[in-house]
């Protein structure tokens, strides 16, 4: 069975290199499933609407919410006209605050300032908020 | 680029005569045997082990509330999640399998005697920590299996005399299993154990390699190795080195286990994980037939044999201190199994038995 003219160091170099090449394929075939594994999700449903109960919402009060997993704000401030915006400060990543007093955004951070409308009224921020499209649905109010 | 990233390496650590002494002028007995790669097939499944069990760690939530529905979690809703804890879980059992083959072969070769007692206790301990990671394990999934094996298993410290129930409530962090039982056994299982794990295997790969490889004692030109008085570390000269000869074997060997794996995650998972895996804890419903898993029947059985729980656990008692000292108990200096009648006369009926026991269990 055994063939003379292949040597005992030639079959061992043989079997390490084959060895080594299932050892790559394992090593690729398993970084994908941990890839996978750790990744977050891809965003699924991502178009839903988030649906607030228009209660929660008082005159020139802001209510916030997570919108796919990001905080955001939705604002009364006239009676039933209702605008949403993304509650991430476009400086730095803070999380803006409410000022009934001013009617007005403030970021905490470094003190970026945002009007009703989003637009930037004072402070660092290069651009105002991101603003999201909001419906009425009876007593619901709809986002995204 | 690699050569001058090897001399950088080179000229600051001296790393040539490091890979020199460890790999290629490591010289082992000239009939070293397939069975002597069960330590790497070991370690390369503890890895696995480690590895799989910090990605779970990613999506399980330690509470009784959560921990069942994160389970569920990982093994629909995240991507290749049940993979991950299928060769978690399955490769716990099969690293208790290569576990018993390494110990089986120490002990038909006579590899535990003098003056590799050591090496023998540590890997002895090793064994018993490997169970306590399974057992520690099990409750984690918060299912109905883990809940009564867990209540079952923590139960047989109530049959030591005196201090059994203070034993049984202390393990258990409370009266009956709990969220208390849950969050020592997480500490234990995630933290505790591995760090205790990876430290003696540390000391055990240190032992095995600061006192040699003890010669497989078969061959004609075998003899016993004269024990000296003092420390002496055993030679091979003219043995075949670690690497690349050795190395292939240890490789080939351990993608052999990889592949036994990988086939029963994919093709015979329920062997190991029964249906009731698969059922929220219920802490007042009992399902029918608990039983723990396979290594641990014949510790069950045992305990049933006897007419009382102390007598039972006694006798486990005494067989496992008896295996733990053993290098101390058999202390002739022979190695050879055919001119050790009596002791491979009692390895055998250990194995008979042990699996005796172990389907008597399983079908009890």
């Amino acid at each position: 069975m055994t063939d003379p003219s292949i040597n005992l160091s030639e079959r061992r170099t043989f079997l390490g290199i084959l060895l080594g090449g299932v050892g790559l394929v394992i090593s690729a075939a398993a970084a994908w499933p941990v890839w996978r594994f750790l990744a977050p999700s891809s965003g699924e449903g991502n178009l839903a609407k988030v649906s607030i109960q228009r209660a929660e919402v008082p005159l020139e009060q802001a209510h916030f919410f997570s919108f796919h997993g990001k905080p955001a704000v939705v604002l009364q401030a006239a009676p039933g006209k209702f605008a949403a915006f993304s509650a991430v400060c476009t400086h730095l990543g803070c999380v803006i605050k409410w000022v009934p007093e001013e009617q007005e955004f403030l970021c905490p951070c470094h003190a970026g300032r945002f009007s009703v409308e989003g637009k930037v009224l004072g402070g660092p921020p290069p651009e105002p908020l991101e603003e999201l499209p909001v419906a009425l649905d009876g007593d619901q109010v709809l986002v995204g | 680029m690699l050569e001058r990233l090897y001399h950088f390496l080179e000229v600051r650590l001296g790393i040539r005569d490091i890979l020199e002494q460890n790999l290629t002028k490591y010289l082992l007995p000239n009939n070293v045997n397939i069975w002597y790669t069960l330590g790497a097939v070991l370690i390369t499944l503890f890895v696995t082990q480690f590895i799989t069990g910090i990605l779970l760690l990613v999506y399980y939530v330690p509470n009784p509330a959560e921990a069942f529905q994160s389970v569920e979690r990982i093994m629909n809703e995240v991507p290749y999640g049940w993979l991950i804890r299928y060769l978690h879980a399955v490769g716990s059992n099969v690293i208790v399998i290569a576990l018993l083959l390494h110990m089986l072969s120490v002990l038909f070769m006579g590899s535990y005697k003098k003056p590799r007692e050591l090496t023998w206790v540590s890997g002895f301990i090793l064994l018993n920590l490997s169970f306590a990671l399974c057992l520690t394990g099990y409750l984690l999934p918060w299912s109905q299996l883990s809940f009564w094996a867990t209540t079952v298993a923590t139960d047989a410290a109530g049959a030591v005399p005196v201090i059994g129930d203070a034993l049984v409530r202390f393990l258990r962090g409370g009266a009956m299993v709990g969220d208390a039982t849950l969050g020592r056994f997480f500490a234990l299982h995630v933290m505790v154990l591995p760090a205790m794990l990876a430290g003696l295997v540390g000391f055990h790969l240190f032992c095995v390699r600061r006192i040699g490889i003890s010669r497989p004692p078969f061959g004609e030109d075998y003899r016993p190795a004269e024990v000296k008085g003092y420390f002496h570390h055993e030679e091979h000269p003219g043995g075949i080195p670690f690497f690349p000869n050795y190395a292939i074997k240890d490789m080939a060997v351990i993608f052999f286990f990889l592949a036994g794996l990988v086939y029963l995650v994919f093709f015979a998972p329920g062997l190991f994980i029964p249906p009731s895996a698969f059922e929220p804890a219920d802490p007042f419903t009992t399902p029918e037939h608990i039983k723990p898993e396979w290594y641990f029947l014949w510790a069950y059985q045992t305990l049933k044999i006897f007419p009382s729980e102390f007598l039972g656990l006694a006798v486990q008692g005494l067989v496992m201190t008896g295996l733990a000292l053993l290098p101390f108990i058999d202390r002739g200096s022979e190695r050879r199994p055919g001119r050790r009648p009596l002791f491979i006369a009692c390895y055998i009926l250990g194995i008979l038995l042990f699996v005796g026991i172990s389907v008597w269990g399983h079908y009890s």
